[in-house]
This record gives structure tokens, sequence and C-alpha cells, in this order.
């Protein structure tokens, strides 16, 4: 604000009338992002705080929060730790003083002191439905995010450079990200049904395997393959390490490989843009030293595009956690929630179960875990911030 | 490229297996679509090389049957209007606040800009449950209102506008202000017209994001009265059984518009789309 006033109106007249010009233009806008993105926070945790099925009913505090953690004292280690790693985590600095690093370590020591003792209780009393939904979202970002990062980065290769056709491959890759998601999920619901006539189980009849499941196959995948059945009664965390053991159900994996089509071309051009900024001197000079081209990749290509693999690796998590639309139309109910993450978990407690007190308390969970995400990736993107819709 | 170029085979040959695995879906989607409900059980060859993936004899009355017999028809002309509406709305409102953002100034601007943006970081999850009660509280449930009021201004395309509103040189705006032209008649011929590229990037990506949305329209949408063409397709898939090629046939219909509008606005989209980090 150096320039206060502009030269050609030095009057506070014009000052004032392009202020309320300001705020008249602001005001829709203001209006609706106020009504129905911001009150809805708060209005959500108000709601969070109430045994409230369909209508309101009594004042229940921290309740919600007891029922999906198991008990206060799980919930406050949680909410404790959250806020000393956060705490930590944000004094973390290379040019801080010694002190601050030992402030932050400190912080940090006790917060994961917490969350060593507030995990196993979590673990053992909390709801088990939200524990399966959690780690169905964990799976789920584990399993798409590097295979997309691993594919869009050989395909942004392939498009590299100057060539024939190029606009074509273009605007054949992003049309899967771009058509509406229940449309195409209708087309997968199809390749992967169970009946022996599907596409799928066509592909496996070629290399004369069984028919699968697929969309309706709650059993894990490595359950599957390597017959790691979950075992029981082997102390009080068995079953839910063994569920851990057997790995993702096949019906996520199916739904994995729906994002795989949907993704691995998006996240392919923004890893070609990331390419083309790469100033082509470095090679230049690389190749004149002798480097050969792995060389170049390890040491040029993958250290300068950086930036964009943890934006896409941050953008890819987040879109987990978000993820909707597919899911609705892809899940099989028969499958007991193995293909939901926490954001359907939500939607069918709230819509189908009309427990709107306790979904929005599970919504809370999954705000704070967003907001963690999109921080991370906001302070470590620095200037060049990209937002989401 | 100066680091080695791939060979020209090499690279066509990736580039079609990844178009070919692309393109598969929609073309399984066109062909049951045409089929009659016998051949989607009989004809199955997986290879869309081969004419056994493909209807013996194309089947259009499949589209007539989903547009009249499963109201498709009507379900198309909801979300068109839904689109439309909240299109002009948003539009509006994004371009007046991210002018006032980018040329204009009074007290509190960066205050209130970067409460905009926080509204960015909430997942439509936590806003799912409250803004349900304030549309019910409020009798817009079933209603036009309901399912367009809520999305009719956007942070993300305030931000997005406000970047290139602010390339605008000062000195075209101060001469319009000399010639007496008023704000309004500024941003409608002066910055509008300079600014048309990420003006029809915002739109394609507002009616995108109307024309594909589910979650909001299942929970304020009982009746089929506004019932829009995603949630048609999702009751369809969930309660018309086996018959795949309506089901193909309503999913061809529902991203119809959108695959038009993203063919005729390739160029733009796909360059906005891959530089500026949007997702559904």
């Amino acid at each position: 604000m150096r320039r206060n006033r502009r030269i050609r109106y030095p009057g506070t007249r014009h000052g004032l009338s392009e202020a309320i010009s300001g705020y008249l233009f602001v005001l829709p806008a203001a209006l609706v992002l106020a009504v129905f993105g911001l009150f809805p926070l708060l209005y959500n945790l108000y709601i969070s705080l109430f045994n409230w099925h369909i209508k309101r009913a009594t004042f229940i505090g921290l309740g919600n929060y007891k029922e999906i953690f198991g008990g206060l004292e799980p919930f406050a280690l949680l909410a404790i730790s959250t806020i000393l790693i956060t705490a930590g985590c944000a004094l973390v600095g290379k040019k801080r003083k010694l002190l601050v690093r030992l402030l932050a370590l400190a912080l940090l020591a006790c917060g994961a002191t917490c969350l060593a003792f507030g995990l196993p209780q979590i673990n053992s009393s909390g709801d088990p439905d939200m524990l399966r939904s959690f780690r169905v979202t964990l799976w789920y970002s584990l399993g798409t995010v590097p295979v997309q990062l691993f594919f869009g980065f050989l395909v942004a290769v392939a498009l590299d450079g100057k060539f024939d056709g190029k606009q074509t491959f273009r605007v054949i890759y992003l049309l899967p990200y771009i058509v509406p998601a229940v449309a195409t999920a209708a087309v997968f619901e199809r390749l992967f049904s169970l009946r022996p006539e599907s596409w799928a189980n066509q592909i496996l009849a070629l290399f004369g395997s069984h028919p699968l499941q697929w969309l309706r196959e709650y059993k894990g995948v490595l359950e599957l393959l390597f017959g790691l059945a979950p075992t029981h009664g082997v102390g009080p965390l068995s079953d839910y390490w063994s569920t851990w053991a057997a790995g993702p159900s096949l019906s996520l994996v199916s739904i994995m490989i729906y994002n795989y089509w949907v993704f691995i071309g998006y996240y392919a051009l923004i890893f070609s843009n990331g390419l083309a900024a790469i100033p082509r001197q470095l090679y230049e000079a690389a190749s004149l030293d002798g480097a050969r081209s792995f060389t170049m990749l390890r040491r040029i290509t993958l250290p300068l595009l950086s930036p964009t693999t943890y934006f896409l690796t941050i953008l890819g998590i987040i879109g987990t956690f978000k993820s909707f639309n597919s899911i609705y139309v892809l899940r099989d109910p028969s499958t007991g929630g193995a293909t939901d993450p926490m954001s359907v978990y939500v939607f069918f407690q709230f819509f189908h179960g009309g427990r709107f007190g306790y979904a929005a308390a599970l919504s809370m969970v999954l705000l704070v875990i967003v907001v963690g995400l999109t921080l991370i990736q906001e302070r470590s993107m620095g200037k060049r911030v990209f937002y989401e819709q | 490229m100066p680091r080695q170029p791939l060979p020209t085979v090499l690279r066509y040959l990736a580039l079609g297996i990844g178009a070919f695995g692309a393109l598969l879906p929609f073309a399984y989607m066109i062909a049951n679509a045409l089929k009659t409900y016998a051949e989607t059980v009989t004809r199955i060859n997986p290879n869309p090389f081969s004419p056994a993936f493909w209807p013996a004899v194309p089947q259009w009355s499949n589209f007539a049957e989903v547009w009249l017999g499963d109201a498709f028809g009507h379900y198309f002309l909801n979300s068109f209007i839904i689109s439309l509406a909240t299109l002009c709305g948003s539009l509006a409102t994004s371009s007046l606040a991210a002018y006032a953002f980018a040329k204009l100034r009074f007290p509190g601007k960066e205050t209130i800009f970067s409460i905009f943006l926080l509204t960015l970081m909430v997942p439509e999850t936590v806003t799912l449950i409250p803004n349900f009660l304030v549309i019910s509280a409020l009798g817009w449930t079933d209603r036009l209102a309901g399912l367009t009021v809520p999305f009719l201004a956007s942070a993300f395309y305030i931000f997005f506008l406000r970047q290139f509103f602010k390339q605008i040189p000062d000195s075209l705006l101060e001469n319009a202000r000399m010639d007496g032209a008023s704000n309004l008649r500024i941003l409608w011929s002066i910055v509008a017209p300079i600014a048309q590229a990420p003006l029809s990037t915002v739109a394609f990506l507002d009616i995108a994001s109307s024309w594909n949305s589910l979650q909001w329209p299942l929970v304020v949408v009982q009746t089929p009265r506004w019932r829009p063409i995603t949630v048609g397709l999702a009751r369809l898939i969930s309660e018309e059984g086996p018959q795949i090629q309506l089901r193909m046939a309503g999913a061809l219909i529902s991203l119809a518009p959108v695959v038009l509008v993203y063919l005729v606005a390739q160029h733009q989209i796909v360059d906005s789309l891959s530089t500026s980090g949007i997702k559904e």
C-alpha cells in the first residue's frame, strides 16, 4: 500500500466511492461463500455435539467423538498429539536457533508418545467401521498415488517434445478425467462385474484363470493370492492387524484400476508441463560432460520435477479423502464397506443411517486430516501454490 | 529436446497403447449401448478390433427407450437448466469479486480475500450436513434454488480470474474512467473481452462440475421433478438389473454434452487444466 491515492484522483471522495464499489462487487460472492462455505463449519461443529438423529435431540458434548475413538482418553491423546506434532513441525526449520530446534524435537517426541499410547486404545475400542474406512482410505492412497505417478511420468516422457498428433493424444488422455464419473464408473461396473462373461473375466480366461468376483469380492488381494487368511485370537490386536495383512480387498483394487484409468492421463499432462519447464541447457551441459541418459534422469529430471511430483502426491492423497462419485456407483453393499473410504462412510451414516450428529463428528475428523494435508502442501510449495476447486 | 529424443516408433507405440487404454471403456460403452439385451450376454469378445465386440445391427431404439422410458430426456433438461443457472450466477459473482480484488482499493481487501480462500480447504463432506439443514429450513429441497444457490460463487474461480485481471494494465482502466465509465462498465466492456480465455475456462469448469455433481443432488432431490441426469443414471444402475444396453445408452447420453464442449474448446481446456491443478 505504498501508493495510497491515485495520482489522477487526489480527493477522498473518489477513494470512498471506489471502496463502496469494491464492497458492492465482493458482496454477492461473499454472501454465498459465507452462508454455504464458512457458516457450515461452525454449524457442523455444533451438530457434532448433539445426539442428532434427523431431528436434534440432546446435547452430548464430546459423546460422538468418544464413540469414534473409543472413549475420552484416546480422543484426548490423539488431539494432544496432533497439536504437539503440528507445533513441532511449525518450529522445525534449518535456519532456526538450536534452542528452538531442540524444543521442536521435544514437542515431536511428546506428540509421538501420546500417539503411541492413544492408537492401541483407538484400535481396540474405537468405531470399527470408522477404522475400516480409514484403512480403506490409506490403502486407496497407497494403491493409487504411486502407480499414477509412475505411469503418468512415463506417459509424460512419451508426450515430451514436438511431434505429429501431440494435441490429439493430449485430448484423448484427458478425456477420462473430463467426463462425468458416474457415466464412466457405470462402464467399469460392467467391465469388472462378477459374471463369467464380463470383460475382466474374459481376459482372465485368455490366461486360463478362473473368473473372479471383482467388485463383489470382500477378501483381500494378498489373501486371495497367497492364502494369507486373517487369523483370530492371538492377542488383543490380532484381528485388526490380520485385516491389514490381507491387503486391500479385490473390490477396492478394482476401484483403484478405475482410478488409474481416470487419473494417469491427468498426471501425465501436469508432468509434461513440468518437463517442458526444465531448462534444456542443463541437459546440454550434462551431455558435454559425458553424462548418460540415466544419470540425467536421476540428477536433473527427477530433482527438478520434484515440486510437481510433490503437488500431485498431496493432491492425490487429498483426493482419496474426498472421493465419492465413482465409489458410490462402483461399491457393492454385499462387500460390507470393503470399498468405502471415510468420505463415503460419512455419507452413509448421514444419508442412510440418519445419524446427523455422528456423521458431523466424523466429518470434522476428516476436515482436520484434509486441512493438515493442504497446509503441508501450501507450506512446502511456497509461492507456487495450486488450489483445488 | 536435447535429452535423447525417444525413437519415433517407440514413442508412437507407447502413446498408442495408452490411447487404446483410455478409449477402450468408451468403445465398450458405445458398443453395448447399441446391442440387444441378448447380445450384451452373447456377443462379448473383449477385443474392440473384433466384430464380435460390436453389435450385429445397431439398436438405436435403446436411446429412445432411455430418453423416454427412463425419463432421461427430462433429467437431461434438468441438468441443462441447473448447469446454465449455476454458470450465469457464478460467472457474474466471481468476475465481480475478482475485479474488485484485482483492481479496486478498499479497506480489508486482503483479509476478505484470504477468508474466501479458506473455503477451498473444506471438503464437500464437511459442508454436506449443515447445508442440507439450511436448505431444508429454507424449504428449498426438490427445488431449483436448492440445487444452484450454494454454487453461485466459488473462491477458486475468483482466485483464478483475479490473477488474470491483475495483469491488465491500469492505464487502460484509467483512460476509461477519465471518460466517465463506471466500474461495472469497465468490467463489462474492457476487462471481460481481454480476459475472454480465462473466463471461458471458468465457464467450462463450472459446466463440468455442475453437470457431473452427484453427492449434493442425491441429498437435496427426492422426487423426479428436478432430478439431474447423474442421479438418474446412478438410479438406473442400481435399479435396472441386467439391462446393460440401457445403462450404457444412459451413460452415453449423460456424457455427450461434456465431451462436445470439450472437443470444441479442447486447446484451451487442455492447456488450462494442465497448468492450474483442478480436481472434481
